[in-house]
């Protein structure tokens, strides 16, 4: 096929985005050590990889430390309120779905206040990009149990330790009717978070991704299990979802093959407690996405909606003056 | 279905009877009770349904939804074939209409003459089936004006999906140019001022908010980054191009242009007033789609004025894509042989020569034309059978001709066709012959294929470089021969049945024409020694001595009696030239090619020549050994031999640890990953340091490059874990 005229007039734009045209001015505010920064490295360089232009991405948060996130990138955002990004990256994508939508939740803002978002964005599956920056504590407000905080875990709001088992992201997320991308990553291994990060981007639908995320404040060693264990990580490979490098390979030699449409398995995998599984736990390009079923074929103009609006209004409507007349 | 034909029976001397019919025709009297491609439904156009559909098929798609296959669905089948067949007698009658409104007619007449009461058995069936048809659409039948329906009925077809995607298009632009416009206007004075922010909140505010006051609170957070003026200018100049476009249409965001034109016409009865109305339009086309490109840099923020707007401004009609000329309407022109003047023709092959967007339909009523050599007024001339021939030397226009009896089977050709993007010619014969007054013109058409007279092909210059892609002659009756061969069952004088096999040829065709009857004679039996010759066996004879004999062809007169004509001069000329003809365009088609065959003889030729000595054994090639795979990259450096201190770069997860140690001697790269910048522009304590902090073990700190430091030894002490 031959480009366009408008595609050819395109190139002669030159348009080479590096690192820094990511970057917002604003340095990040994290503490130092903390995985956050590791997470927007590995976003800004798929950003930088896939030359999406700033003003065509967008990112949005709900609150927390991960939200954060939108204000140190050099793009579009919207830092929302507690437990409602989703919703709201819902309706930015709806109306302009040639956005790149980014989307940054902690594991409170994400599984607590904004769970019932969660579920229902999962079975819209509309296309965008959802990582869950999940540390298993409250860390703006200074420590308090989330719902993913391990059982005993001492904190402000659970002095006696926590009460409960906590919930797990994953096979919530995989219980639910519609889902088409799941995946796990730790912020230590940088060069699987870009990957999964990289598969996520391509996936066509809501794409979730659990990033188990240090906070070396107020869970100051809690990952080091598993980061100094390289046989407590289980890396899922398959030709269809994450392909080792011979590094990392040598490094963490507990590997399976896992198919990511093989939904048993990847419930299993998901429940697992001593080892962490990183990787494609289930992808399904086949799930159909909410907004590209509710496209119309034609475009609605803002007075078509206004007219259709006002004749379902006065359906209903009360008119205050034959309401007057009528009364006489 | 056989017929009772007696034979032979001498003929009456004297001129031959002028309504002499092929012999083969016999089975094909009450062409009305036969369910054939005709009445042929021309389908509301709707994604996934064909254009075309013949009655009786759809009929057949209904009752089997409707009707269980077993007996219990007997009456209604039988109903249902019933109202078809009322269908059928209407269209021959000459009506015409819509398949839904047919129905109830034949229907209501069917429950009246039946003396059943409305909402009966009858009433309920005929219900049921008509809720069950698929589609719906203009049902017509087989005459002089069908090919022009059909043909524009596909047109129609093409361009409603064509202003689809057009208005999807142009309609997705002008919203979103509008967007760009109306964020720039919020931040306007206007859009601040009290009087709009009161329209804003509409009619229930009742003095509660000062928009005074709200309004110069506004304006001090009010950005001030406004659209540059020439970029509001360049918009709003292809908003108003785009709005009020002349080539289809209003869109659903393209309704309120106050200066809009009616949209252009597209269909024209000849190619000059098509060619004059592209030049006409020309100026239009360039300037929509300047704006078009414009639009869409825009909207993509990729307009650059010091680039774009001299490549714009010098963008002539030389430069037009055909992927831009595709966006917009295809000229139809309907030619017609004996009402168009003959100089449309040059000018229709002139047209489709230099590539326009032009699909050119010519309707052939007459193929044997007068038997005078002088071609009558408006007429295409005697060579009407070869003008799509002659249209496949341009090269680049889609060619399709066929007969009207086989429009629905070429369907999916004619969609093709209509689908190609470049010129497009349609030659069709409609059978609607004057001079052959008692055939209907199904049958006429469909005798000029079967008589190579008129055969069925496509040219597709799309389909692939060569001929056996882009030529198919899929559609003719036995294409592998010369004449399709029929075996026609007759009863001879003394009543026993008999059985031959005949060639239906050309002169099998021209029987039918009344014009032509003076070049048959009947075959006298006694006046000739042997047996008449057939038409293949006088084809074969050698030119001298078929100048001496006359084929024979099977006809019947109106009382369907059988008897034999001899093919006169002229005409038996005509069917040589016919029959060279279609050979010329089965080697086309890869059928007895005879570059092909000549080349196969030759090779025949040599293998005998060579039989005898026995061919040298080839050696084989030596096999090159499979070169040995190279031994994999050496491992990733796992520690710097000179003691250097060294970080496992693509494992930092940039946690700003060792750069906030001291940014000189640690650095990120352009992934962001931290390395070692300059070992020297720090102490070893601090790379011991940071080794100890990194949260994932990443830096080792090698030896000291300075002895002279403090406590070096409980410095290396503390190194060694991580180097």
């Amino acid at each position: 096929m031959t480009a366009t005229m408008t595609q050819c007039l395109t190139q002669l734009v030159q348009t080479d985005y590096g690192m820094t045209d990511y970057q917002s001015e604003i340095e990040p505010r994290w503490c130092t050590g903390c995985g956050d920064n590791a997470i927007l490295t590995a976003m800004q360089r798929l950003c930088r990889d896939e030359q999406l232009p700033p003003e065509k991405t967008v990112s949005v948060s709900g609150i927390g430390c991960a939200s954060r996130l939108p204000h140190y990138m050099n793009a579009y955002g919207f830092h929302g309120i507690h437990g409602r990004a989703l919703p709201i990256a819902e309706g930015i994508k709806i109306r302009r779905p040639d956005l790149s939508v980014f989307v940054t939740t902690g594991d409170g803002d994400n599984c607590s206040i904004g769970a019932a978002h969660w579920l229902h964005a999962v079975r819209y599956n509309m296309n965008m990009v959802v990582m869950l920056h999940d540390n298993q504590v409250y860390g703006l407000t200074k420590k308090q149990a989330s719902p993913t905080s391990p059982k005993g875990l001492t904190t402000n709001t659970t002095p006696f330790g926590a009460a409960l088992n906590p919930l797990n992201p994953l096979t919530v997320t995989l219980g639910i009717s519609n889902v088409s991308f799941v995946a796990q990553v730790v912020d230590w291994i940088p060069e699987l978070l870009y990957e999964v990060l990289h598969m996520a981007y391509k996936h066509k639908g809501f794409s979730f991704i659990r990033i188990l995320q240090r906070c070396p404040n107020f869970m100051d060693h809690h990952f080091d299990n598993w980061m100094q264990d390289p046989a407590r990580t289980r890396i899922l490979t398959h030709s269809d979802g994450l392909r080792l490098k011979p590094e990392l390979s040598r490094v963490y030699k507990k590997q399976e093959t896992h198919d990511p449409l093989d939904m048993p398995r990847a419930l299993a995998l998901a429940a697992l407690t001593d080892e962490v599984p990183v990787g494609i736990l289930y992808k399904n390009p086949e799930v159909p996405c909410y907004d590209e079923l509710r496209a119309g074929e034609r475009p609605s103009t803002p007075s078509l909606v206004e007219t259709v609006l006002n004749e379902e209004f006065d359906k209903v409507g009360i008119w205050p003056a034959e309401t007057a007349e009528a009364g006489r | 279905m056989q017929h009772q034909t007696i034979a032979p029976t001498p003929m009456p001397s004297g001129p031959a009877t002028p309504s002499l019919r092929p012999a083969l025709f016999a089975r094909y009297r009450a062409l009305e009770d036969l369910r054939h491609d005709y009445p042929l439904i021309l389908v509301d156009r709707k994604a996934d349904r064909p254009l075309l559909r013949p009655l009786s098929r759809v009929i057949d798609d209904t009752l089997k939804r409707v009707a269980p296959a077993d007996l219990s669905g007997e009456a209604l089948r039988s109903q249902v074939l019933r109202l078809e067949a009322g269908i059928r007698a209407r269209i021959f009658a000459g009506r015409e209409g819509r398949l839904s409104d047919l129905w109830r007619e034949v229907a209501a007449e069917m429950i009246e003459t039946s003396g059943e009461a409305p909402f009966g058995a009858l009433d309920n069936n005929l219900e049921t089936a008509r809720k069950a048809l698929p589609l719906d659409g203009m049902v017509i039948g087989c005459d002089g004006e069908t090919p022009g329906k059909v043909l524009r009925h596909a047109w129609d077809a093409k361009q409603a999906a064509k202003a689809h995607r057009f208005r999807k298009i142009v309609d997705g632009l002008i919203l979103k140019l509008e967007d760009i416009l109306k964020s720039d206007h919020m931040k306007s004075d206007e859009a601040h001022g009290p009087s709009a922010l009161a329209s804003a909140m509409g009619e229930t505010a009742n003095g509660a908010i000062d928009f005074g006051a709200l309004s110069s609170v506004l304006h001090r957070a009010r950005p001030e980054d406004r659209l540059p003026a020439d970029r509001v200018d360049r918009i709003r100049g292809a908003l108003g191009v785009l709005r009020c476009q002349p080539f289809f249409g209003p869109g659903r965001a393209s309704h309120n242009c106050a200066e809009r034109r009616d949209p252009y016409s597209y269909t024209f009865d000849t190619c000059s007033a098509a060619l004059d109305a592209y030049r006409e339009r020309l100026p239009d086309v360039l300037e929509f789609t300047k704006a078009l490109t414009v639009a869409e840099l825009e909207v993509a923020h990729k307009y650059r004025p010091e680039l774009h707007d001299g490549i714009l401004a010098s963008f002539d009609e030389s430069d037009l894509s055909a992927e831009q000329i595709n966006l917009l309407p295809s000229a139809l022109v309907c030619l017609r042989d004996g009402e168009t003047e003959s100089a449309e023709i040059a000018r229709s092959y002139e047209a489709l020569a230099c590539g326009l967007p032009i699909t050119v339909m010519i309707q052939v009523d007459d193929l044997l034309g007068p038997t005078s050599p002088e071609p009558p007024a408006h007429s295409f001339g005697a060579g009407t059978a070869r003008l799509a021939t002659m249209a496949i030397g341009l090269n680049n226009a889609f060619v399709l001709q066929c007969a009207s009896a086989h429009i629905h089977g070429m369907n999916a050709e004619l969609e093709r066709g209509m689908e190609y993007e470049g010129p497009a010619l349609f030659s069709i014969f409609s059978g609607a012959t004057p001079s052959v007054p008692d055939v209907a013109p199904y049958i006429v058409s469909a005798a000029a294929t079967e008589s190579r007279a008129f055969p069925s092909f496509t040219y597709d210059p799309s389909a692939g470089g060569d001929w056996a892609a882009r030529f198919d002659l899929t559609y003719n009756p036995q294409r592998e021969a010369d004449w399709p061969l029929h075996r026609l069952d007759y009863e001879d004088a003394q009543g026993q049945r008999q059985s031959e096999e005949v060639a239906f040829t050309f002169a099998d065709f021209a029987a039918c024409d009344s014009r032509y009857a003076r070049f048959f004679q009947p075959v006298n039996g006694e006046a000739r020694e042997e047996a008449p010759v057939t038409v293949r066996d006088w084809m074969k004879l050698q030119r001298a001595a078929a100048n001496f004999s006359a084929p024979a062809i099977p006809v019947i007169d109106p009382d369907a009696r059988l008897f034999r004509v001899t093919v006169e001069g002229k005409l038996a000329e005509m069917v040589r030239r016919c029959n060279d003809a279609w050979r010329r365009l089965q080697e086309l088609a890869g059928i007895n090619n005879s570059h092909a065959l000549r080349l196969l003889q030759e090779d025949r030729l040599k293998r005998e020549q060579t039989a005898e000595s026995t061919p040298a054994a080839e050696t084989p090639e030596p096999v090159a050994e499979t070169p040995v795979p190279a031994e994999a990259p050496a491992a990733a450096q796992e520690g710097a031999a000179d003691g250097a201190p060294w970080i496992e770069t693509p494992r930092c997860t940039t946690c700003n640890e060792c750069v906030q140690t001291n940014s000189a001697l640690f650095a990120y790269d352009d992934n962001k990953q931290a390395y070692i910048k300059d070992p020297d522009a720090g102490t070893y304590r601090q790379l011991v340091e940071a080794a100890e902090s990194c949260q994932v073990s990443i830096i080792h700190p090698g030896q000291p490059r300075n002895p002279d430091e403090a406590d070096l030894e409980e410095l290396i002490e503390r190194a060694a874990p991580f180097n």
